[in-house]
């Protein structure tokens, strides 16, 4: 009888654990995701400027949601070094939040939910003039916070959201939770939050790609490249608080836009020789721009200096689409030069037929001053004649106004950019024809050379859906293939440069996640439910016990050590 | 946390088998071997079952109880108690003839946790361990319980009625009653859930009474029978 047990242990013993251990290899690799919502998320920039650290220095995320109705019931002491909090920025309190960041308060994590007019997935067409003062506000209030956090170093993860319904749910319940004056935490139970990311790599070599088109002019009896060139500039990268959802509707995608459509104007002039005019054009989509305007001074330093010489004068576009009232043509040589005055001319001219007005502002440039407040001062400090055509009356700030959260195409007015094209093509044409002051209207409506408005609208819908920091754009990156085969189409010959970024910035990486919420339960329900347990169990062994041997057999169970006791003694 | 839920969850899908085999007289009986073969046997018939199913049964689209589609499920359940007879009556020991009933719960019991294992643990071990929180798991180890105790009940009366050959006749009909409810149990909480709506708590309600009204019964009818021969 002995045998044939032994026999059949042997067999099923290695047998047996080998398949235990397929078995829990096999279980082990099965991923969990049973999240109840998953959403997107976008993380706050991180970056170094010169070795400082900036922005939110942690990616990965895993505690519990906490709301701000937190303050409202327990003092401002309470621990919150374990809580994400949910903030909605339409009802954001801006002192409360950069106190508390400036104070250098302990906080698990921030999550900043953003109204769904922001969301780049809500793409309606440029509102123009309708859009709403509450929006207005937000708009405000979303930039000034932008301003703050990318000048802050957070020590931990700050994401921005969208307002979805799931969101909303979520937050409804852990504000009812918080008000109750139970903040969420391991032993009470409520909603964990996790952002699986692994940790923030800096990203090296990050480059810039500029891209030139060449549009030569007539030649006369002589060589074509002793033609005066007037350039167009533009630069097409931004930087934001999210890099994820930077767009940059009009800071500066309405500036490439308008770029692009002076390209196709003017090939369709320079494609019959009989209006080719005698000036090369040369337009240029430059990047680098938040970064004190990096890549035009690497485009600028490649150029062929006899070419660079050549230039007449240098017009750049930066921010032609929100504001209807005024423009401003920035220069950095005095105004009564006589080059700038020409210009200056020109643009009024042709400004007072289209009912707009363009003012003139000087600034000078500081040699020793590393920061380039316009594209056009990049020309100057190498002695081209440069200005630059924007809506903005003053000169901004280091990586301020470069096209972030706040900038988004529901803001701006494709109407104004065509009004821009019109301006800037127009005083070019009559420049490069000899027709200033004259009484011509070269790209009239209704004629072939009109300003076309679908090109304008397809153009800032692609762009208003493109995030484009420069570190995070590859080399061959599709959106730079489009912006190269759209000049190419333009142009007779495109050329593409690609430089790394200069050191003084240095960026990280992992821009977006998916957010997990899970709904938990607290450590002190499981304890419950073992001790349930265990009492179930041991009620059921009793009862068992004795229906089959009876209550004697139970009691001798407990027994049994007392009674070997008695007999040894 | 959520391994403690997983393990809170697992005692109580297998800490009855466990209890159920350490509280009665089994263990002092040498049951490991006839264990594993009653496995084994639960192992086949759900293979047969599988294939069965897969071959006869088409895919229904509405969520509605179907009567032939059922009939035809209940059927092949029978499958299953004809297993049970063979494990019965092939594998018991022949010179144990008195503690047969021990021998029908361990069965059972066997049965069961073969049931158990196939059906729940992975289920268990994928979803119990992630964060999120849900009764579904407690609510399955609660209906492997009543599993545990309807297994354990078709077995007995599986004994009943193919070991033992002197039975007081009137109490013959309610034995075969009794193991055709049982052994259709399945049938019946699909139409309750199809056909009724009813939700997974609320069936699992079910069964647990269910269940213990038939091991009440069970065990009367054992002891009806038993007190001839004794």
């Amino acid at each position: 009888m002995a045998k044939p047990h032994t026999v059949a242990s042997v067999l099923t013993g290695p047998l047996y654990s080998s398949i235990l251990t397929v078995l829990i290899i096999v279980m082990a690799c099965v991923e969990l995701c049973d999240a109840v919502t998953v959403v997107d998320v976008y993380r706050l920039v991180q970056y170094d400027l010169g070795g400082v650290p900036f922005g939110s220095r942690l990616a990965a995320l895993n505690h519990h949601a906490g709301s701000s109705s937190f303050f409202s019931s327990s003092s401002a002491a309470a621990d919150l070094s374990r809580t994400v909090l949910i903030l909605p920025v339409r009802e954001l309190n801006l002192t409360f939040i950069t106190e508390y960041i400036e104070q250098k308060k302990p906080l698990g994590g921030l999550l900043l939910l953003l109204p769904p007019v922001f969301s780049p997935q809500n793409i309606d067409t440029g509102g123009g003039a309708d859009h709403e003062s509450a929006e207005d506000l937000v708009k405000e209030v979303l930039g000034e916070l932008e301003q703050f956090l990318i000048h802050a170093n957070i020590p931990y993860p700050v994401y921005f959201g969208f307002e979805d319904e799931h969101v909303n749910t979520l937050l409804a319940d852990v504000k009812k939770n918080d008000a109750a004056g139970q903040p969420a935490t391991a032993t009470t139970g409520g909603y964990k939050l996790v952002v699986a990311a692994p940790e923030p790599k800096k990203i090296a070599s990050p480059t810039i790609t500029n891209i030139q088109g060449w549009l030569p002019g007539l030649k006369g009896d002589g060589d074509s490249s002793q033609l005066p060139t007037i350039a167009v500039v533009a630069s097409y990268d931004t930087f934001g608080a999210a890099p994820a959802l930077s767009m940059g509707s009009d800071s500066n995608g309405s500036g490439v836009v308008a770029l692009l459509e002076i390209a196709r104007l003017f090939s369709v002039l320079y494609s019959n020789p009989k209006t080719r005019g005698r000036y090369n054009l040369l337009f240029a989509l430059t990047s680098g721009g938040p970064y004190n305007y990096n890549g035009t001074h690497k485009w600028l330093r490649s150029l062929d200096q006899r070419l660079r010489e050549t230039i007449d004068y240098a017009i750049c576009l930066n921010s032609i689409a929100s504001s209807s009232d005024e423009l401003w043509i920035h220069v950095s040589k005095p105004p009564d030069n006589a080059y700038i005055k020409q210009i200056f001319e020109g643009f009024s001219s042709v400004s007072e037929e289209l009912g707009l007005k363009v003012g003139l502002k000087h600034k000078k440039i500081n040699i020793s001053s590393p920061r380039v407040a316009w594209e056009h001062e990049q020309f100057s400090r190498l002695r081209v004649t440069a200005a630059t055509l924007s809506e903005l009356s003053d000169a901004p700030d280091l990586l301020e106004s470069t096209g972030g959260l706040s900038n988004n195409r529901h803001f701006i007015d494709e109407t104004l950019i065509s009004r821009s094209v019109k301006l800037v093509a127009e005083s070019l044409a009559r420049h490069i024809y000899g027709q200033e002051g004259k009484n011509i209207d070269i790209f009239a409506d209704d004629s072939s050379l009109s300003v076309n408005p679908s090109y304008i609208r397809t153009w800032s819908e692609f762009l208003s859906t493109t995030p484009r920091v420069a570190p995070f754009l590859s080399k061959n990156d599709p959106f730079i293939m489009a912006l190269k085969k759209e000049l190419a189409d333009h142009t007779a010959e495109v050329n593409v440069q690609q430089e790394i970024l200069d050191g003084m910035f240095t960026f990280y990486d992992s821009t977006s996640g998916k957010l997990h919420i899970y709904q938990v339960a607290s450590v002190t329900f499981d304890l419950l439910l073992l001790l349930v347990l265990g009492s179930y169990l041991i009620v059921l062994f009793s009862f068992l016990v004795i229906t089959t041997r009876g209550l004697d057999d139970l009691i001798s169970l407990f027994r049994r050590p007392t009674s070997r006791k008695a007999k040894t003694a | 946390m959520t391994i403690f839920h997983f393990f809170n969850c697992a005692i109580l899908t297998f800490g009855p088998h466990a209890v159920y085999y350490s509280a009665t007289p089994l263990s002092e009986y040498d049951t490991i071997g006839t264990s594993i073969k009653a496995a084994v046997v639960y192992l086949v018939t759900s293979l047969v079952k599988l294939v069965c199913l897969a071959t006869f049964l088409k895919v229904s689209e509405s969520e509605s109880f179907d009567p032939y589609q059922e009939l035809l499920k209940a059927l092949i359940g029978f499958i299953d108690v004809a297993g049970l007879y063979f494990a019965l009556t092939q594998l018991t020991h022949r010179n144990i003839s008195q503690n047969h009933k021990f021998q029908a719960v361990g069965l059972g019991k066997c049965w069961a946790f073969a049931d158990a294992v196939l059906h729940r643990l992975a289920p268990l071990w994928v979803g119990a361990r992630g964060l999120e929180f849900t009764w579904e798991y407690v609510l399955q180890g609660l209906e492997a319980n009543a599993n545990l105790v309807l297994s354990i009940s078709l077995a007995a009366l599986g004994s009943l009625m193919w070991l033992r050959k002197n039975k007081p006749q009137t109490l013959i009909p309610i034995i075969y009653l009794f193991a055709g409810f049982v052994a259709t149990m399945p049938s019946i909480t699909s139409y309750l859930r199809l056909s009724l709506g009813w939700h997974f708590p609320e069936i699992v309600a079910f069964k647990l009474f269910a269940s213990l009204g038939t091991a009440f019964i069970s065990w009367q009818l054992f002891s009806a029978c038993q007190r001839p021969s004794n």
